[in-house]
């Protein structure tokens, strides 16, 4: 067996994968019910076409999309990642501490207390979200134990609680309009995204994505045993709090635009380790454009495989599931 | 010979049962101590409590210093730790685990440099392990891993070393070899080494003190340099019960007798 790290050198993986981010992000770009050409674009970017269709649908349509499904894809890959590192735990997504259920609540109150507006329904699930992993660190502070199993088991608490919110709102709801409403959030769509959504929570996600990655050597020794990891000087309750609130942060700002996007979180840290096979912040990089390309492919059938608009969720995991059989049945060792 | 370690008055308890009923020992730079004890004897929970892993009465020094005022940070830089089998690491080379142990020296949001690097390269050579560098830390062999974690150790450059049991999954050569390392280190860098066995033969074998720990008090304690054979015998009866002790070439042998 071949004892040394990988012999394809990772600069060339990351170049490739990154080439062909863009690749994708360009045909999704031209896809749609109006179709721009790849020349078009290129007139676009240097100044060209202005105030023709293809401008208007490249500026107000197309080019928040995909870099809304961009940075979902990275966002959900890199905060998997991240999670699956601190909890330890291969099954372990970025809502296992309740960040999703509870930005489906704060969206179905929205819905059914606020006549869904789209500043009711993003305001609503990013305070849910939020919300309850604040409760989530709250229930860990009077627990006694102080340990990561503490977050996982108060995380299934509170998403259960969440869970339970929503099912009285949805048996009360008007099956017709606010139930097909809060049904459809958790499939997610990138259908309503604006420029003035993406500008919005853009610090947000910026300024997370930025701490997690200046925080990765921290991330990297959490995934050793507690003690070790205290032994070896991380001050384990203060940086553990952190890195938690900046990738929920990163998730609730992602989240409260496009609604739950299933499976990314879970499969492209997979990806990206068994790629790269190495379980070090390379691979949670990697994790990040690995969900991006996934992320926008998706997106682009969503909008081009039937009439109607697809919902997220329902090509992120028949798309992500071939590409992690793959690797699985690729793979000669276990790297987590 | 200056003291460097020194633990006053440990009690530790878990809930309401106390374990450890006041322990005090000191140990001086160069000097590599054994704590022997049956199971339950309470060594573990005394060197957890040491690390400040679980809470404890009682004070920890390091050259003068009370470790309770110090965090996690700066107490990495006074007290390293090895335990019985690392975490399981996968998909991270030797390099990476090593640099670890640079980990107090460095900012919150620092990357180790061209002196972390040396650091640890030294530290694998010194182990005489220099070519691990690149390879997977979990494809190596236990008696490899424990190298490494103690290369980490190397390059926490802490002047006191507590491990709990580091030889407990290797077989008996690697046994020998990892103990070995452990005590050239400890005498070569002047460093206080503490460490949890339970062969009381390579205790014997490669430590200048032991610590004879039962019930969470220490009932006795023997200093292999001067003991008489008569000494260490009947010392370490009182924990191990009726026993035999054969002198040989450079040490003793223990075994039981009916």
């Amino acid at each position: 067996m071949n004892n040394k790290t990988s012999k394809l050198p990772q600069t060339i993986m990351f170049v490739a994968v990154i080439g062909f981010l863009i690749f994708t992000a360009v045909i999704s770009i031209c896809v749609g019910q109006y179709s721009i050409s790849p020349e078009e674009i290129a007139q676009i970017i240097t100044g060209g076409l202005k105030g023709e269709m293809s401008y208007k649908v490249f500026f107000t349509l197309r080019l928040p999309r995909v870099l809304m499904a961009v940075m979902a894809g990275i966002g959900l890959g890199i905060a998997g990642s991240v999670y699956q590192t601190i909890f330890k735990n291969p099954l372990a997504s970025p809502d296992i501490i309740g960040v999703a259920p509870g930005a489906n609540l704060g969206a179905a109150i929205a819905i059914v207390f606020m006549g869904a507006s789209t500043v009711a329904m993003v305001s609503g699930a990013f305070t849910g979200g939020i919300a309850v992993v604040i409760l989530v660190m709250l229930l860990v502070r009077v627990l006694p134990g102080n340990t990561t199993a503490t977050y996982v088991l108060a995380g299934i608490v509170m998403s259960s609680v969440s869970k339970a919110f929503i099912m009285i709102l949805k048996f009360f709801a008007d099956p017709a309009n606010e139930l097909a409403a809060i049904e459809f959030w958790t499939m997610g769509s990138f259908a309503s995204v604006t420029s003035r959504k993406v500008i919005t929570i853009f610090p947000i996600f910026f300024f997370s994505l930025a701490g997690l990655i200046l925080l990765r050597r921290q991330i990297e020794l959490m995934s050793l045993n507690e003690d070790e990891c205290r032994m070896l000087g991380v001050r384990l309750s203060q940086i553990r709090i952190t890195i938690l609130a900046l990738s929920t942060l990163m998730v609730a700002s992602i989240i409260s635009i496009t609604g739950l996007i299933s499976f990314i979180g879970l499969i492209a840290p997979h990806i990206a380790r068994m790629m790269l096979k190495r379980n070090n912040f390379a691979a949670t990089a990697m994790s990040g454009l690995i969900g991006a390309v996934v992320m926008v492919i998706s997106d682009t059938l969503a909008r081009c495989v039937y009439s109607a608009e697809i919902p997220i969720s329902i090509l992120t995991t028949f798309i992500g599931v071939p590409v992690l059989v793959y690797f699985m049945y690729q793979q000669k060792e276990n790297l987590l | 010979m200056s003291v460097l370690f020194e633990v006053q008055n440990a009690y530790v308890s878990y809930g309401s049962t106390e374990i450890v009923h006041g322990v005090s020992l000191s140990l001086e730079r160069g000097e590599l101590c054994a704590f022997l004890g049956l199971n339950g004897s309470g060594k573990t929970t005394l060197l957890r409590a040491v690390c400040g892993l679980i809470p404890m009465n009682g004070q920890v020094f390091v050259d003068g210093r009370s470790l309770k005022e110090m965090n996690e940070r700066e107490r990495a830089r006074h007290l390293s730790f090895i335990p019985q089998t690392s975490s399981p690491i996968q998909g991270k080379t030797v390099m990476e685990v090593i640099l670890m142990g640079a980990n107090p020296y460095l900012g919150l949001l620092e990357s180790p440099k061209g002196e972390h690097y040396r650091a640890a390269k030294t530290a694998l050579k010194r182990l005489e392990i220099g070519d691990f560098a690149d390879r997977h830390f979990h494809q190596l062999s236990q008696g490899q891993k424990q190298l490494v974690i103690l290369a980490r150790t190397l390059v926490q450059n802490s002047p006191v070393m507590l491990m709990d049991e580091p030889d407990s999954a290797l077989d008996f050569c690697n046994r020998h070899m990892v103990l070995e390392k452990i005590r050239s280190v400890v005498k070569s860098e002047g460093k206080a080494g503490l460490i949890t066995l339970h062969d009381p033969n390579f205790a014997m074998a490669y430590c200048d003190r032991l610590l004879l720990l039962k019930k969470g008090i220490v009932i006795a304690e023997a200093d292999m340099r001067t003991a008489a054979e008569d000494e260490v015998r009947e010392k370490l009866s009182m924990i191990y019960g009726k026993i035999e002790l054969f002198s040989y070439t450079g040490g003793y042998l223990m075994g039981k007798s009916q």
